[in-house]
């Protein structure tokens, strides 16, 4: 389903992304894991074509995309979440999740009719609302709620677009306790076809759900296998130094 | 997001009202200065819808509304054609001129953006100024007015012509209010909030804006073809780019995304641009001070400012009234959109 070959990314001297290959199968749900700095955030911006890798390439479900533009990837079923909110402050809640929304039922670039009205997209709002725990918030403004429920927001529009393959970088940074919990529990609801990349930090979180975990160090692969293997590992526990034993 | 709340139509009709009493009661220069305040109330609903709900700072919304009128001219003076089918062609083509002009600057943010269309917008100055075609620097005469004589109205009756420039404004407002509550302006409103998010949920950015402000040219090329009627004499100053400046500055006095607020706003300079000159030379002095007052006032414009002043009131009420309510259910957290008339762009 998302297939990445030979991917390499500098900035000046800092190699970001050296070499690194994946191959994801449909509905298949991989953990990013690795330091930070390691170059987890640029690899994801990198597929989503917000960053143009030096050299490499990008398939969607058999398609090359490495050339295709941001929207076009997006369009194309492959969307993804920050790391940093990245919202939009100065509307609804239920408002950004419609234009997400309207996107994915084609009708953002209505001419005429409110595609904030849509039989479809408010569908998909409420959906999307109660999928990520927003049901009670619809009508408030972005800038007005709290951190958690921006975290919150930032998966949901992601998810709003109906994707086939979706992102999601450090969805539960920042947040407390009972958010990764319900987080998880989301990750538990969601679709098996929809095939999913999360970076986390989360260490109980990351074993759980992950089929297949990838160790990203220094902008190079240094490891791919189940959560199994990544528990036996001992390279792993040396770059983590000891956080495993949360796990 | 924009919602066109009870008090933006009740704003809106108390102007139409205003202006149509103006129309029937004032003397003939008051109906002049009537005509000229619809017409520029266009102009500036046309760059409201790409400034306000795009993020597009154009300044070259005056050389556009030029370029239309130079458009009528050129077909009714020059060719002859029909001045409703010239009207109709002014539109279409200012629309396309902008929308070339949309896709390029699109690309372009910021500071960049406001240069590239002031560009073009020199760009057709000096066409218009060079064009001896177009009569150079001496601009054009012999504009013929639209001929309704058929339904009987006389347009060289100022009244009448104020009229139909008013029915004008009022298509306009409601053209552009279609279109920001339409999936088009719905994306626009969006790409202004995060263009970057906007781009990763799949929004074709650089469409998206292009459109709106070819739609926004349309309005121009309209607003254009009434002012080539109404002093039925254009010169390429009329492109000039304080023109744009001008709109830009009553958009903002007016209350920036508000598509009402400017409208209000064009007739508060033009009435005070003719009072204040009555006095005094210096009354670009007067509309800066002006400008600086609600600038630093938060920057809302007089409209703008109104509506947040009434909806901050709303809020307090709304929030006494639940307060019982609130102190049970704490966690619920509230929002000032209950009251339904804040500023929403
Ligand atoms: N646009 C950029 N220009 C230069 N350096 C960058 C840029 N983006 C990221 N970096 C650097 O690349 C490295 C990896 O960053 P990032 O991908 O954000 O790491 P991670 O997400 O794994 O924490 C960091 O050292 C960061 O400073
Ligand atoms: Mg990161």
């Amino acid at each position: 389903m998302l297939e990445v070959s030979d991917l390499c990314k500098r900035f000046g001297a800092l190699e970001v992304t050296k070499n690194v290959s994946m191959r994801l199968e449909k509905g298949e749900r991989r953990v990013i894991l690795g330091p930070n700095g390691a170059g987890k955030t640029t690899l994801f911006n990198q597929l989503v074509g917000e960053i143009i890798p030096d050299s490499g390439s990008i398939k969607v479900n058999g398609q090359e995309v490495g050339d295709w533009s941001v929207e076009k990837r997006a369009r194309f079923g492959l969307s993804r979440s920050y790391q940093q909110n990245t919202l939009f402050d100065g509307i609804t809640i239920g408002e950004s999740l419609g234009l997400a929304a309207a996107v994915s039922t084609s009708k953002s670039m209505w001419f005429w009719k409110d595609s904030l009205q849509d039989a479809d997209v408010k569908a998909i709002v409420r959906d999307t609302a109660e999928q990520v725990g927003l049901e009670d918030n619809l009508g408030a403004r972005v800038s007005d709620v709290s951190y958690g429920i921006r975290r919150q927001l930032e998966v949901g529009l992601a998810l709003a677009t109906r994707p086939s393959v979706l992102l999601m970088d450090e969805p539960t940074s920042g947040v407390g306790p009972e958010m990764i919990g319900a987080f998880h529990r989301l990750l538990g609801r969601l679709s098996r076809e929809l095939t999913i990349v999360i970076i986390e930090h989360d260490m109980d979180l990351a074993f759980d759900v992950a089929d297949s975990m990838t160790v990203l160090n220094y902008g190079e692969v240094v490891f791919e296998g189940t959560p199994g293997e990544a528990r036996e590992s001992e390279m792993l526990q040396q770059i983590y130094l000891g956080a495993w034993d949360d796990a | 997001m924009f919602y066109q709340t009870p008090l933006r139509t009740a704003v809106l009709l108390l102007f139409t009202l205003a202006c149509i009493y103006a129309a029937f009661t004032a003397e003939y220069f008051g109906v002049e200065i009537l005509t000229e305040i619809i017409i520029l109330a266009m102009i500036v609903l046309a760059l409201d819808l790409v400034a306000g709900f795009g993020g597009m700072v154009s300044l070259c919304h005056g050389a556009l509304a030029g370029v239309g009128a130079y458009i009528f001219a050129i077909f009714t003076a020059k060719l002859g054609l029909h001045p409703l089918l010239a009207m109709g062609i002014a539109a279409l083509i200012t629309g396309a001129v902008s929308w070339v002009i949309g896709t390029i600057c699109s690309k372009t943010h910021g500071i960049y953006f406001i240069m590239a269309t002031l560009a073009f917008g020199q760009m057709a100055y000096s066409f218009v100024f060079e064009s001896s075609y177009l009569g150079g620097d001496n601009g054009m005469a012999g504009i013929p007015r639209l001929d309704l004589s058929m339904i009987g109205i006389d347009l060289f009756d100022s009244k009448q012509f104020a009229l139909l420039c008013l029915a004008c404004l009022l298509v306009a407002y409601l053209f552009a209010w279609r279109i920001l509550t339409s999936g088009l302006g719905r994306s626009l409103v969006g790409i202004m909030h995060n263009e970057k998010r906007s781009r990763a949920l799949g929004q074709n950015v650089v469409q998206i804006k292009a459109q709106v402000f070819a739609l926004s040219g349309l309005i121009l090329g309209l607003a254009g073809s009434l002012s080539a009627q109404h002093i039925m004499f254009i010169s390429p100053n009329l492109l000039s780019w304080t023109h744009s400046g001008e709109a830009l500055v009553i958009v903002i006095l007016g209350g920036l995304g508000t598509l009402i607020g400017p409208i209000i706003g064009a007739a508060a300079f033009v009435l005070l641009k003719h009072e204040v000159s009555n006095y005094t030379d210096h009354w670009h002095l007067i509309v800066g001070i002006i400008l600086i007052i609600v600038v630093m006032a938060g920057a809302r414009g007089i409209y703008g400012e109104i509506e947040h002043r009434i909806a901050k009131r709303c809020a307090k009420r709304v929030q006494k009234e639940q307060a019982p309510k609130q102190a049970k259910e704490k966690t619920k957290e509230h929002s000032l959109s209950h009251a339904g008339l804040k500023k929403e762009h």
